[in-house]
């Protein structure tokens, strides 16, 4: 079974947003990156399934910035290859964009499974995996917590819905999965032994041209504050008749 | 005829015995070969110097009196023991050997003193039964006690019936010495029964004796390589081989190829081998763990048990196991605090932190750790801080000052001080921060800030085996701190102190660090502060980083003592500080099988103290953890945490009243 991870950084939201509020636009230069917490999971995910069935797990990365950290980390934790996709891109680069480039290099490959986060901070409707699969024209689930070989060319999954209920699917490969969540949390890769990865191990570098994009951004604004709570302040008896007030006020309160 | 026959019998133990003592003693001395090497042969007048005090004064034995009583009886036995093998075994090849009266008084004497010892010794262990024994191989006490009291009858036997069966076995005639004691008396009873008179009795009394002393030291000699009571022979050295480089340094500079993690023996250095063999199962370090007395899977003997046993498999030819989260399971490893409780209880100084630090990064580097530390890790490699605040807040906190903290990366400063990640982003800890400033700012102090430069110290990374991660850290602190000019480097947080003083010096760091209470001391005693007397009974908790690995207990206690503040001493303080149970990385870690939290039980030990209601700490995390502990052993009215800084800055007047302080 040949796996492919799909990595990407997203904003550091420990970090403020970088936006100009004049220009209303990001500042994508000026902010800091870190690997996306999904696709860390899909890593997981994929790195379970080569412990129990030996698959070959292959990240990629599309070259949006410092990326090579994030490829070595995936290396350290146990992933086999890694693949930059390298060109004319930079940290503005649109989900849709990278699919393309991503699905333009899959293409080419003989995967039989392309693993995701299931979304990002950066595409929290989940597009990526979604629109690798359209242009593959593979099948793909997403919102998966569960990734198993169930023999030759299939693959159980298990989904998850709203409201507690879970499906078990099975499905022939290729595929392209967003995931949810691995079964375990994802493990830790030590700084020396990243930084040993990064002395001895290759990072597979791919040309790959950029599509024009479909949707421009227009603005990046802050949203705005819709309304404010109202503390209530007072002794118990202030408080007590400001509740009731209000209550009145709504038609909430029936008096006998 | 029955000479010779003793003569051959004792030549034949003795190369039967000694031959299998060295055939079982030369597998452990293979392993401790393979292992890594560790420079343990310098300073050797101090090193000399040190074994004399721990051995033959009995210095850290003597810390549990009964124990350490029992133990010097026994032990100064064997010593004399060997004038009396010299005498029993010259008797038996030079007719007519004779130590003298005195030294025949000096073997009876020791040899009393040794009986009593065993008798103290069972009476511990089979009625006292201190809970320090659970896990320990019982059996072999009693084996070990068992024989030692034998070879003590033997030594009387034989003596009693020498002068009887000497003219038979030897052709020699020796008088009945009653400087030999013991020896004497029991003849008395040969003499009266009337044995004394047949020469066959005699004879096969004083064999009987002789094998029983003699006979029974060849035994105990074939026997210790397999007993935990081989420290008869590895204590001495491996007391003489102690740790001399800094006692707060975890580990000694690691070869970035080989790095810290133990995986197998190989990866222990030579002493830590020996320290697996040394260790005599008194558990002495089991019953100051504070992780053993939360109710963890950790108990320090155990984890050095296990390892032994481990090798002890692998020598036998059994198929190796993984050591961390194997032998030693991850449980146990994480549950240890680092405090150095253990290391500090041990009258062998077997160094239990570092090998657990090496078998943690084990762990680590296989990616087994729970996520809320590798939260903190990850968070510490990205924004330098453990509470995923951004970099560029470090320094907020000094925002609320009416002053400006200089930089100490643009501007030369007297003071660097090194706030620590507690002091900087925990919202109850700036406030102690502020405080600080004020009190250097009172006291006219040129003293400055790296700012956004500085990031944590790396000290809790390295114990939770990162050593990647805190040279990492340490790098960038030591790149800001080449940039700054300063004299000295203060700090606040005992975690920080120890690993500028003790850590850093492997990456040519060696500038002059102090802590705040060391420091405010001088400049109270130079007038800089000059503190109203408090009035206050208090008691002091010995930071772990502070105290035990950095030796620094008299300057906060005579920093309170300037303050006019009353010490009531807990029970455990000074070297024998109880944990918080704070580091080592257990403050983020997850509670796994914690039936008591170790803060509840130092707060309840405070809590014994008869008028005392302020609880003194000098350690954020002490703050952070003390008055978590305080709130859940429902003790707010009973018992307050206060800051060192906090005393202070009220002894000096500055507009912090104590209520005012408290209620914050």
């Amino acid at each position: 079974m040949r796996l492919a991870v799909l990595l990407k950084t997203v904003p550091d939201l420990v970090e403020e947003l970088a936006l100009d509020e004049d220009a209303r636009t990001l500042l994508f230069d000026e902010m800091s990156y870190v690997p996306s917490e999904w696709d860390d999971q899909a890593l997981e995910e994929a790195l379970i399934i080569k412990e129990e069935s030996g698959a070959e797990v292959t990240v990629i990365a599309v070259d949006t910035g410092d990326v090579d950290t994030m490829l070595f980390t995936a290396l350290a934790k146990g992933a086999d290859y890694a693949v930059k996709i390298v060109g004319d891109f930079d940290a503005a680069m649109s989900n849709w964009q990278k699919a393309r480039v991503v699905a333009d290099y899959l293409g080419r490959g003989d995967f039989d499974a392309v693993l995701s986060g299931v979304q990002a901070i950066d595409d929290v409707d989940g597009q990526l995996p979604g629109l690798v699969a359209g242009f593959l024209g593979w099948p793909h689930a997403s919102v998966i917590t569960e990734v198993r070989v169930a023999g030759g060319s299939h693959l159980q999954l298990r989904q998850e819905y709203a409201g507690g209920l879970v499906a078990e699917l099975e499905t022939v490969t290729p595929i392209v999965v967003g995931v949810q969540a691995a079964r375990k949390p994802p493990r830790y890769a030590s700084v020396a032994k990243v930084r040993q990865v990064a002395k001895s191990a290759t990072i597979d570098e791919v040309e790959a041209d950029v599509a024009e994009a479909r949707l421009a951004g227009v603005e990046y604004v802050r949203p705005v504050a819709a309304g404010h709570a109202e503390m209530i302040e007072g002794d118990i008896d202030e408080v007590v008749d400001r509740i009731v007030a209000i209550l009145e006020e709504r038609n909430l309160l029936r008096r006998a | 005829m029955g000479r010779d026959l003793l003569m051959a019998l004792t030549i034949v133990m003795f190369l039967g015995t000694g031959g299998f003592f060295i055939s079982r003693m030369a597998p452990i001395i293979g392993v401790m070969r393979l292992a890594r090497p560790t420079d343990r042969l310098d300073n050797v007048g101090q090193r000399l110097g040190f074994m004399m005090r721990q051995v033959f004064a009995h210095q850290r034995l003597m810390r549990m009196k009964l124990s350490g009583v029992l133990h010097f009886f026994i032990f100064s036995g064997f010593v004399i023991l060997f004038i009396d093998i010299v005498d029993a075994i010259g008797q038996v090849f030079v007719p007519g050997f004779n130590i003298g009266s005195a030294l025949d008084f000096v073997v009876d004497l020791f040899v009393t003193l040794v009986l009593i010892g065993i008798i103290l010794a069972v009476y511990q262990r089979a009625v006292l039964k201190p809970e320090r024994y659970h896990g320990s191989d019982e059996r072999d006490g009693y084996i070990i006690l068992g024989m030692i009291a034998l070879i003590m009858i033997g030594i009387v036997l034989h003596e009693s019936f020498y002068p009887f069966a000497a003219p038979v076995l030897f052709h020699v005639h020796p008088r009945l010495d009653p400087w030999g004691f013991l020896g004497y008396s029991v003849a008395q009873l040969w003499i009266r029964t009337g044995l004394a008179m047949h020469p066959v009795i005699a004879e096969v009394g004083y064999i009987l004796g002789y094998l029983l002393d003699i006979g029974m030291v060849f035994a105990f000699l074939a026997y210790l390589p397999t007993s935990k009571h081989l420290h008869i022979f590895l204590a001495v050295p491996s007391i003489f081989l102690h740790k001399t480089r800094p006692h707060g340094e975890l580990v000694p500079p690691v070869d970035p190829d080989a790095g810290m993690a133990i995986r197998t023996v190989k990866d222990m250095n030579w002493k830590d081998v020996l320290d697996l063999f040394t260790c005599t199962e008194c558990g002495r370090c089991q019953a100051v763990c504070p992780a053993h007395a939360a109710g963890q899977p950790l108990s320090p003997k155990m984890v050095i048990i296990e390892l032994r046993d481990a090798v002890r498999r692998e020598l036998a030819g059994g198929e190796p196991l993984p050591l961390a989260g194997g032998v030693v399971s991850a449980e146990e490893l994480w549950s240890c605090t680092t405090c150095g409780a253990c290391q500090e209880a041990c009258p062998v100084f077997i160094e239990h932190v570092p090998k657990i630090a090496g078998l943690r990064a084990a762990l680590l580097e296989d990616g087994e750790v729970d996520k809320s530390t590798q939260k903190v890790l990850v968070g510490w490699d990205r924004q330098g801080n453990s509470f995923n605040q951004p970099q560029r807040k470090r320094p907020a906190w000094a925002k609320g000052l009416d002053f400006t903290i200089k930089d100490a990366r643009k501007e030369p400063v007297d003071w660097l001080w090194f706030v620590g990640d507690f002091a900087s982003y925990d919202p109850r800890m700036q406030h102690l921060s502020r405080l600080v400033a004020r009190l250097l700012h009172r006291a006219g102090i040129d003293f400055g800030i790296l700012y956004e430069g500085e990031v944590n110290s790396g000290n809790d990374a390295l114990r939770m085996g990162e050593y990647g991660l805190f040279e990492t850290l340490a790098q960038k602190n030591l790149a800001a701190l080449e940039k700054a000019q300063f004299n000295q480097v203060f700090t606040t947080d005992p975690h920080s102190f120890n690993a500028l003083r003790n850590e850093y010096g492997k990456l040519g760091f060696d500038r002059p660090v102090r802590h705040y209470t060391q420091a405010f001391l001088d400049l109270i005693e130079q007038g800089r502060l000059r503190p109203e007397p408090l009035n206050l009974r208090v008691t002091y908790h010995d930071p772990c980083y502070l105290g035990r690995w950095n030796r620094v207990f008299d300057a906060p206690r005579q920093l309170l003592e300037k303050m006019g503040v009353e010490l009531v001493e807990m029970p455990h303080h000074g070297a024998n500080s109880f944990c918080c149970g704070a580091g080592g990385g257990r403050i983020w870690m997850e509670e796994v099988g914690m039936t008591d939290r170790p803060a509840n039980i130092r707060m309840r030990e405070a809590l014994t103290l008869q008028d005392v209601n302020h609880f003194v700490v000098a350690c954020p995390k002490d703050m952070s953890m003390f008055t978590a502990a305080v709130q859940s052993t429902g003790s707010e009215e009973r018992m307050k945490v206060i800051d060192v800084a906090e005393l202070l800055a009220q002894a000096v007047g500055l507009d912090e009243p104590l209520d005012r302080v408290m209620a914050e």
